[in-house]
């Protein structure tokens, strides 16, 4: 039997902790947990991130193990604000930082799964026909890559709110409220996220030219924007 | 709920070496499952590991058999080594699922029950081994010997999962949900090793495929290049 530490010193204490511990946590040693939620994004997700770059090359593979931690962090931080503000409105009595720290456990349990995935991303992407003059947006291989490593990180992200659900019903004391709560800020999350990650492409490829961190032409547009316009041509055509 | 690791005295019983892991794997898997969580457990999975590459070795060998020349050596090498990587690759995503279910089990007895699922799944096939070979002496088809290694690799792989559950039972998880989409991905990246280590059957005049396939595709081409193969044959 592992009891649970007076605070997170090991990955496996982080994801087998107890509601219980979680709230003393994040309570009592708020900073502990939120250094380790924020390395573990870092490690994590990093690692997944090189994982999913390195179907293009080196380069993007560095990219991407930056910028897949960095959509998650930035994320958390954009919303930080709101969702510490929206949580006692909905009902969950929880200071702002606790907020911030639920949140960030929520994305640390996620990218702890996608750094635990990445071995089996890395081997998708080395069984993936590399790149060439004739690969293209909608060749077959890239599109299966794209589809798994989307599955990989939905599969990660759903898992996350569900380790944050009986933490939240437990803290708030009632299911609904829990519900609440955990809807709006994944409601707030998903619309930052889908934009932070919009300027941050692209995570695997960029047929237009080589390897940047961000191009200029990426701070254009919006990610919704675009879905509108592409829903507009379907409906329309 | 499964009697306690450790309550029957017989669990309490040393396994000492790869002989005794053989038999208390097919036997008394709980002795295996009581040995992984005691102090010095590295020797059993030592024994365990020695066990499995020697089993996938020999089964490789009758895979070889098929096509003979370079497979002899070829075969054997790329099965061991491709179940050794697939279990490996797998390794830290089933730590994780164990820990994300309350699993109350360390990285090495999660590492020894993995080693367990290949030795049993490698002794299951050595079991199968005298009808592989049999089957392989008599037919020319790729196709029909690729199915029949499929079929021996699904049903020792069956049995060597049901011991991972078992072992994963003893270890408090709540929810069996993430061992078992642990186990899909663990079987689709070991079909995939399949694919990227080809061939196992039939001949190549490389070491390693030059090209890169998803296994089924790799499949269809076989099925196709056999029936046309089948086609020429009979106008003949």
């Amino acid at each position: 039997m592992i009891a649970a530490a007076a605070q997170p010193d090991s990955v496996g204490g982080l994801l087998r902790a107890e509601p219980d511990t979680l709230r003393a946590w994040a309570r009592e040693s708020a900073s502990a947990l939120t250094w380790f939620c924020i390395a573990s994004v870092v490690i994590g997700a990093g690692a997944y991130g090189a994982a999913m770059g390195s179907w293009r090359e080196p380069v993007q593979a560095f990219y991407t193990g930056i910028k897949l931690p960095l959509a998650i962090l930035l994320t958390t931080l954009g919303n930080g604000l709101l969702n510490g503000m929206l949580a006692p409105l909905l009902g969950l009595n929880v200071t702002f930082r606790q907020s911030l720290v639920l949140v960030l456990f929520g994305c640390a349990i996620t990218a702890i799964i996608l750094g635990a995935l990445s071995p089996v991303a890395l081997f998708l992407v080395w069984n993936t026909p590399p790149l060439n003059a004739a690969t293209h947006l909608t060749s077959p291989e890239y599109g299966f890559l794209q589809l798994m490593l989307a599955t990989f990180v939905g599969l990660a992200g759903i898992t996350g709110c569900v380790r944050l659900w009986p933490l939240l019903r437990d803290w708030a004391g009632r299911s609904e409220v829990a519900g609440r709560v955990l809807l709006a800020w994944l409601s707030t999350n998903l619309f930052l996220g889908s934009q932070i990650c919009w300027v941050l492409r692209p995570f695997i490829w960029d047929p237009a030219g080589p390897p940047r961190f961000i191009g200029q032409e990426y701070l254009r547009g919006s990610f919704f924007e675009t879905v509108f316009d592409a829903l507009m041509r379907l409906l329309l055509a | 709920m499964p009697l306690p690791l450790g309550d029957d005295p017989a669990d309490r019983e040393q396994v000492l070496n790869p002989i005794t892991a053989v038999e208390a794997i097919l036997r008394q898997p709980r002795r295996v499952m009581y040995q992984l969580r005691q102090p010095g457990a590295g020797q059993l999975i030592g024994s365990m590991l020695f066990v499995t590459v020697l089993c996938s070795l020999v089964y490789g060998v009758i895979v070889g058999s098929f096509s003979g020349g370079t497979q002899w050596w070829a075969a054997p090498v790329k099965i061991s080594v491709g179940l050794l990587i697939s279990a490996l690759i797998c390794l830290p995503s089933l730590y994780i699922f164990g820990c994300l279910s309350g699993a109350q089990a360390r990285l090495s007895e999660i590492f020894g029950m993995v080693v367990g699922l290949l030795m049993l799944t490698t002794i299951l096939l050595i079991g199968f081994a005298p009808v592989a070979w049999l089957f392989s002496q008599s037919t020319e088809s790729i196709v029909w010997m690729g199915v029949l290694h499929l079929a021996f690799f699904a049903v020792a792989t069956g049995f060597g999962l049901r011991f991972l559950d078992a072992a994963f039972s003893h270890s408090q998880a709540r929810s069996p949900v993430g061992l078992r989409v642990w186990v899909i991905i663990l079987v689709l990246v070991i079909l995939q090793m399949s694919a990227a280590l080809r061939p196992l059957l039939g001949t190549a005049d490389d070491f390693l495929p030059t090209k890169k396939k998803f296994f089924l595709n790799h499949w269809g081409e076989c099925i196709r290049d056999s029936e046309r193969a089948g086609r020429y044959q009979s106008r003949d």
